[in-house]
């Protein structure tokens, strides 16, 4: 079934001379892991935004097309239905802050969907558990370090366990340990719920792995979309719009050029370990 | 191998929270200061400990008799010890009162005005006169006892509290919202306002070089960045609250009211219902008895009647 639909998608912020997003035609099935990869300004923030509603809802602009969520116009879905269906996080996690202590930020959401005591305690236990941020419970959020405070923003939509989850740059003011656990948990998530995940995200290297297809937005448009196999097989095309391929795939994607290795490029260290034990091998044998 | 690692992450990520945790859960800290985690104030329901903050801040607003507010004062002493607060800390006040009594008996002694019924003393070559002066020792008082009463409750409470309170009360929920997103608000406020200094600091700017006149207007400067961010931020919160599904109403789409569960984690005693029963009603008390027949006036003061025959007696 399909989780996402675009068609025809165009918009236009107030004020702007060009479209931020034009002509988008998109289909996302459920329980796949997406990622937007693209140059900073080029319509990734704005496409995940569409989706979600808050544009056209709260930014003024022209608007075409049609985005669907399972199968519903995303413009007559209610503030609510639509917080249930799709979770969004913000890259600023400070940004998306409401309440004062861990706890009530992560039952903020639950309870404006009404759920009953018992199942916001279940829902709490669970996501924290899996974003390790129990010991946090009963502090500020805005005391915690940047890496808890996503781990808490991520929790506190994931405990909503919407149908689809979007999550604009969840790493993007992170230290690399910091980074390396919201890589873990959107793992743990993507292994644990069936969830459809859309990450928008500059990390290449780590979210390729992760990914069942590649979204590459370039000027407000599709520049491509692939699974990560075949994404980076035109190293040339995508360097052309702004995105360095993972080191494993660039360096086995040399290999290939030069007629050493056949295969599929990986996207990961150890597809290219194995890629490369390949080639060491055929050209020893 | 993604297994093991991602295992392995995990562990160190507990390793690292549970000794950053260990140190930072002793204590929990409040609106102005730190109250251990373990403290027996948390067996009080936030309401009740609401209703202090009436009962001790505005209680002695009724009462002139500076004895019943030091006595006040002492009680508010007691109830954070048995808090279990760092009184040390409230050193931080001295001043301010220090500072509050200068003002109040420097205008009281050089501008008492002037009443036939006004009793003169000598005092190191001074003209005092004592009905001023024993007004300001116990409008002082009142001030001190209610201004303790107020950080009694602000020192042993967090935001959530206040925010618990205020909807165990069944205040519509857009306004405890409002009061939760103001609070918020104010430290953001707060940290931008440091953030803009520290950027103009690190680019050169000596403030203490500056003249009154010029800082004034720096201030005023920080005004227009400042509004900037402040807009920014509630298209931030806008989208936030959009986008975990709040409603102005608090209502939910079938009509029912949104759950609360924050505050199916407090439990309201009995105790607190003594309590709360018990400060409220000798508030009322109080009220009527100092309003309507008297009681507790400064005329009425038998420190005052005490030190004016003293003052008279000596006189003859």
């Amino acid at each position: 079934m399909k989780a996402i639909s675009c068609q025809e998608l165009s918009w236009k912020y107030s004020g702007r001379k060009r479209f931020a997003v034009e002509n988008v035609n998109l289909d996302i099935e459920e329980n796949t892991f997406v990622s937007i990869v693209g140059p900073n300004e080029h319509g990734k923030t704005t496409l995940v935004s569409c989706i979600k509603g808050l544009i056209p809802a709260n930014y003024h602009g022209i608007w075409y097309g049609k985005v669907e969520i399972f199968g519903e116009d995303n413009r007559n879905i209610t503030g609510q239905k639509m917080a249930s269906e799709v979770g969004y996080v913000f890259a600023d996690p400070e940004s998306q802050f409401t309440s004062m202590t861990v706890e009530e930020e992560l039952v903020f959401g639950l309870e404006n969907i009404g759920l009953p005591f018992q199942v916001v305690h279940d829902r709490l236990e669970w996501v924290s558990e899996i974003t390790l941020i129990k010991e946090l419970w009963d502090k500020s959020p805005y005391e915690i370090s940047g890496g808890q405070k996503q781990r808490v923003a991520i929790a506190s939509v994931l405990a909503m366990k919407p149908r689809i989850m979007i999550l604009d740059e969840p790493t993007s003011m992170l230290d690399p340990i910091g980074k390396d656990s919201i890589f873990d948990i959107m793992t743990n998530v993507k292994n644990e719920t069936k969830m459809t995940i859309i990450v928008v995200e500059h990390n290449i290297e780590q979210i390729a792995p992760l990914s069942d297809q590649i979204l590459l937005m370039y000027e407000g448009q599709i520049a491509k979309m692939a699974p990560p196999e075949e994404f980076f097989n035109n190293s040339d095309f995508l360097v052309d719009h702004g995105i360095l391929p993972p080191q494993a795939t660039a360096f086995v994607d040399r290999l290939k050029q030069d007629g050493f290795y056949d295969g599929v490029l990986p996207v990961d260290y150890e597809g290219g370990v194995k890629a490369t034990r390949q080639v060491l091998q055929r050209h020893t044998a | 191998m993604m297994a093991a690692q991602i295992a392995e992450n995990t562990h160190q990520w507990r390793y690292r929270l549970d000794t950053s945790l260990r140190v930072s859960q002793r204590m929990r800290r409040t609106l102005l200061g730190t109250v251990p985690v373990h403290s027996p104030l948390y067996k009080l329901h936030p309401l009740t400990r609401f209703v202090t903050l009436l009962f001790l801040g505005v209680l002695p607003m009724f009462i002139d008799w500076p004895e019943i507010n030091i006595m006040i004062l002492v009680a508010i002493f007691i109830y954070l010890s048995w808090s279990r607060v760092d009184l040390s800390g409230l050193k931080i006040y001295l001043p301010l009162t220090i500072t509050v009594a200068i003002f109040m008996f420097a205008i009281s002694i050089g501008f008492p005005g002037y009443k036939p019924d006004y009793v003169g003393f000598p005092f190191m070559g001074l003209q005092l006169f004592f009905q001023p002066l024993f007004f300001t020792l116990a409008s002082y008082w009142r001030l001190i006892a209610m201004l303790f009463g107020t950080i009694q409750y602000f020192s042993t409470n967090r935001e959530r509290d206040t925010l618990v309170a205020i909807r165990t009360l069944h205040v519509p929920f857009v306004i405890s919202y409002f009061f939760s997103l103001s609070l918020r608000a104010a430290g953001m406020f707060m940290e931008d306002m440091r953030i803009i200094r520290e950027a103009e600091r690190a680019r050169g700017l000596d403030e203490t070089a500056l003249t009154l006149a010029d800082r004034a207007k720096l201030y005023a400067m920080y005004l227009i960045p400042l509004f900037t961010l402040a807009i920014r931020r509630t298209d931030e919160i806008t989208n936030a609250l959009v986008a975990r599904g709040y409603t102005l109403s608090g209502k939910l789409e079938n009509g029912n009211q949104r759950s609360d569960y924050i505050l199916s984690k407090y439990p309201f005693r009995l105790l607190d219902r003594a309590l709360i029963l018990g400060m409220l009603c000798t508030f009322v008390l109080v009220v009527i008895l100092r309003v309507g027949f008297g009681y507790w006036s400064m005329d009425t003061d038998p420190l005052r009647i005490y030190l004016l025959a003293m003052l008279l007696g000596g006189g003859q």
